[in-house]
């Protein structure tokens, strides 16, 4: 749907291109009416948060009023970008590590049939299990600290790019594969020239997934460890009854979450594009 | 150029540069059944000929370049390429295969996909003759284009530019232009005479186009289904090179009506042959 | 040759069952070995604590408390994506809206609903909520992916039949998008066990979460690695059964 929509945004000024161009107010309004169509609901949203702090009586302690949250967050921005950065360094850095030691397991079991008949079950036995369930027993394991949370959020970002890379490095084109048989080619050289730059679509389908949770990873991990970053500021602004800080870090979580979502999909999709 | 005698297409006494005899294939299917795709199959072919194999689809051709490429081992029968097994003439990087579905990586720039083989085979790459080879096949010009900027007549031009990289012993086409439009088809099958007339190589030819086979080859094998055999092998007398007024000569007419009129209604024919 | 798949099955059935074993060595080794400090127990030892009746009755509560609330909130969510599926099958202009809304909601990372369930819904109530919002993503993704699953062949039929939009949905999209959606609920059954976990540690009174945390602060590590153990296993055990369902429902349909 969302790609039809792209395409359909791409071809308007193509069709027009020998007819009069449409006046700057009609494109102000076209554009708005599709920003208003795909975000009506995120408005709708902002709305009824406003309605119900208001029919609570404005009872802060409660729920504070939209204005009272973006204005701390945008008046004390200073008192939030140093966990947010630290926040977004610990999942870039898990995402980094967890997408590459994912990357290069699923390659060893491409190598190897035993390996991949064992790996076969525990593959199942990992996909089931939630991870994110066992920061206590990683935070237990590693310790109370940022390594801990890197480890947590390599965890996370291992799996989708094991499945999805290794679902990819079986999936070659038939012709191609014949191909490369009959130029004679031995496997580590399929891998460098087909079945890795093939796998590279699967790897950026495991970004796209794994972007956002390594982010909610991250600070749910803060959130139980304490340390620096945003799940702390969080936890320690709800103990502090800090209504409006509480509330404004859960605002950043989300603008920061949705941001990387937006992102890694647009990432995807470039490179998709090239890759296939 | 001259035009070319027919002996010389004949199978001498000499090495044939394809030989399958006594080909059988059967393959598995679910169950302990089997499938007998080709039955007691025989082909020879010579030096720097053009043999063209027609038949209906599922009659087993695809399954005859296969075993000549090396990607099927025959269940009964021996597969000999330039006197060699094809598993040989693959480690040595001999062979050049182009097939229906075009097999460019996507990733890759023309230029990169028809250096393929020149990596494939750990070799330096031959710029000059990778840019020759693109200017053989009318693509001058496309070097840096995506598979998914061009036609699929010009993806097809790539694919067969990239089987003639290493200059191969013996060429394998199967249905090379079997995915495109009529129009488009007959063009490529001039521009591929074209070709093999400036290359002779020893080709393969896989299709179910009578008049491609007609056009193209010095000997056309038609074939039968259920089990694949040989039912009739065609010598094309007309000489080489064959530019677009051949499809205007009667005999042309006369012998692809004749060989269409196998692929309907085989059993006559093979009654008299 | 009947024999083939039979032949190829037996080896890779070994091989499974030597990856298993391989794991479960490996845990114990480390475990026995103190490869990885004391966080981490040798499994018989975790298994030993489990066979404590102590344990079993403090699990078991945990256990309950938990499935509860994943089953409710993988009722809920399911329930609700659905029926907004529905509605942005039948009335399209919504669907663009919906659609970011949901990837929004399911961006949102869980903390940061944390305030507005805990003083919205309570305590007792969040666990399933979060469930439900978890499970409701997975579900609604493959619900509206489902719905537009028929092919335009078959729309036209429709179309040219005079069909609404009701009954086209009822007589073409959902049967055959059923599939789909059963694809999103073996998805949602696992998230759905993680959000209850998750939503536990914003409070509430009884649960694996609120084990796993209170097993963790106070170096209980048996009880943690037990709890974990527990978690995955639930959760191992709502994707097989949806897997289970999943191969019902494909013989149907096929
Ligand atoms: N890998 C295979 N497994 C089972 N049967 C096959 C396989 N390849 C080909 N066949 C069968 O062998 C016969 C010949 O196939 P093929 O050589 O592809 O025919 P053609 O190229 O003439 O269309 C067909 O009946 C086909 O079903
Ligand atoms: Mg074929």
């Amino acid at each position: 749907m969302s790609i039809d929509a792209l395409s359909a945004s791409r071809r308007v000024p193509v069709a027009q291109e020998g007819t009069a161009r449409p006046s700057p107010a009609r494109l102000l309004t076209r554009s708005l009416g599709r920003v208003l169509s795909r975000y009506w609901t995120v408005a709708a949203f902002v709305v009824a948060w406003q309605l119900w702090s208001w029919l609570t009586g404005y009872n802060q302690i409660v729920v504070p009023p939209p204005a009272m949250v973006f204005g701390d967050v945008l008046g004390n921005i200073g008192a939030y970008l140093p966990d947010l950065g630290w926040t977004l360094a610990m999942s870039a850095g898990g995402l980094v590590a967890g997408m590459a030691l994912g990357t290069m397991i699923a390659v060893v079991v491409w190598s190897s049939r035993i390996v991949s008949g064992m790996m076969t079950p525990v593959a199942l036995v990992m996909r089931s299990v939630p991870v994110v369930a066992m920061i206590p027993v990683l935070a237990r394991v590693f310790g109370y600290g940022w390594f801990t949370v890197l480890v947590i959020t390599t965890v996370v970002s291992f799996f989708p790019a094991f499945v999805l890379v290794g679902s990819r490095l079986r999936a070659a084109p038939q012709a191609t594969s014949d191909l490369m048989a009959v130029l004679g080619a031995s496997r580590s050289t399929v891998l460098r020239l087909l079945l890795l730059p093939h796998a590279v679509p699967g790897l950026l389908v495991a970004f796209r997934l794994t972007a956002p949770t390594a982010v909610l990873a991250a600070m749910l991990a803060e959130y139980l460890m304490g340390g620096r970053g945003l799940g702390t500021l969080f936890a320690q602004s709800v103990s502090f009854h800090e209504v409006g800080r509480a509330w404004g870090a859960a605002l950043v979580a989300t603008v920061v979450s949705v941001a990387c979502f937006v992102a890694a999909r647009a990432v995807e999709r470039r490179g998709t594009v090239r890759f296939s | 150029m001259p035009a070319r005698s027919n002996d010389l297409a004949l199978p001498t006494d000499t090495e044939p540069a394809i030989a399958l005899r006594g080909i059988v294939k059967d393959f598995p299917l679910k169950r302990g059944a089997a499938v007998r795709a080709l039955d007691r199959l025989d082909l020879e072919i010579a030096h720097g000929e053009f043999v063209a194999i027609l038949g209906p689809s599922g009659c087993g051709k695809s399954t005859v370049l296969r075993l000549a490429a090396g990607l099927e081992q025959p269940t009964e029968g021996e597969v000999l390429v330039e006197g060699r097994s094809p598993a040989e003439l693959i480690r040595a990087h001999r062979l050049g295969v182009a097939f229906q579905e075009h097999a460019l990586l996507p990733w890759a720039t023309a230029r990169n996909n028809v250096a393929l083989p020149f990596r494939v085979a750990g070799r330096e790459v031959d710029r000059e003759r990778v840019d020759a080879l693109l200017e053989l096949v009318g693509l001058a010009g496309f070097e840096d284009a995506r598979p998914r900027q061009l036609s699929g007549g010009m993806r097809q031009r790539v694919a067969i530019a990239r089987a003639l990289a290493l200059e191969p012993d013996v060429l394998l086409l199967d249905e090379p232009f079997g995915a495109l439009d009529a129009v488009t088809r007959r063009r490529m099958n001039l521009e591929l005479a074209r070709i093999w007339m400036e290359q002779r190589i020893t080709t393969l030819l896989v299709t179910h186009d009578v008049d491609e086979a007609v056009l193209l080859a010095d000997r056309v094998v038609v074939m039968t289904g259920r089990p694949g055999r040989v039912l009739h092998v065609q010598q094309v007398e007309m000489p080489h090179p064959r530019g677009g007024e051949v499809t205007r000569d009667p005999e042309f007419h006369a012998l692809v009506d004749r060989l269409t009129g196998m692929l309907d209604d085989p059993e006559p024919v093979a009654a008299t042959s | 040759m009947s024999r083939v798949p039979g032949a190829a099955l037996a080896p890779s059935r070994g091989l499974a069952a030597g990856g298993v074993l391989a794991l479960l060595v490996l845990v114990e080794i480390v475990g026995r070995l103190g490869l990885a400090g004391p966080g981490w127990p040798p499994l018989t030892d975790v298994f030993g604590y489990v066979a404590k009746p102590s344990a079993q009755q403090l699990l078991g509560r945990a256990l309950t408390a938990t499935a509860t609330a994943a089953l409710a909130g993988f009722l809920l969510g399911g329930v609700v994506a659905l029926l907004v599926a529905v509605l942005s099958a039948l009335v399209p202009a919504t669907g663009p809206g919906l659609e970011r809304l949901a990837a929004v909601v399911h961006a949102v990372p869980l903390i940061a609903l944390g305030p507005l369930l805990i003083t919205t819904a309570g305590r007792e109530a969040t666990p399933t909520l979060v469930a439900a919002l978890a499970a409701g993503f997975a579900v609604f993704v493959a619900a509206t992916s489902a719905l537009g699953s028929a092919n335009d062949a078959q729309r036209d039929v429709f179309t040219v039949l005079g069909a609404g939009r009701a009954s086209t949905l009822l007589r073409l999209q959902l049967p055959a998008g059923l599939p789909l959606i059963v694809d999103g609920l073996t998805l949602a059954a696992p998230a759905a066990v993680l959000g209850a976990v998750i939503g536990e540690w914003f409070g509430a009174r009884r649960g694996i979460g609120v084990l796993l945390v209170s097993s963790m602060q106070n170096v209980q590590t048996d009880q943690l690695w037990a709890a974990a153990l527990t978690a995955a296993a639930i959760s191992l055990l709502a994707y097989v059964l949806l897997v289970a369902l999943r191969g019902a429902v494909n013989r149907r349909f096929q």
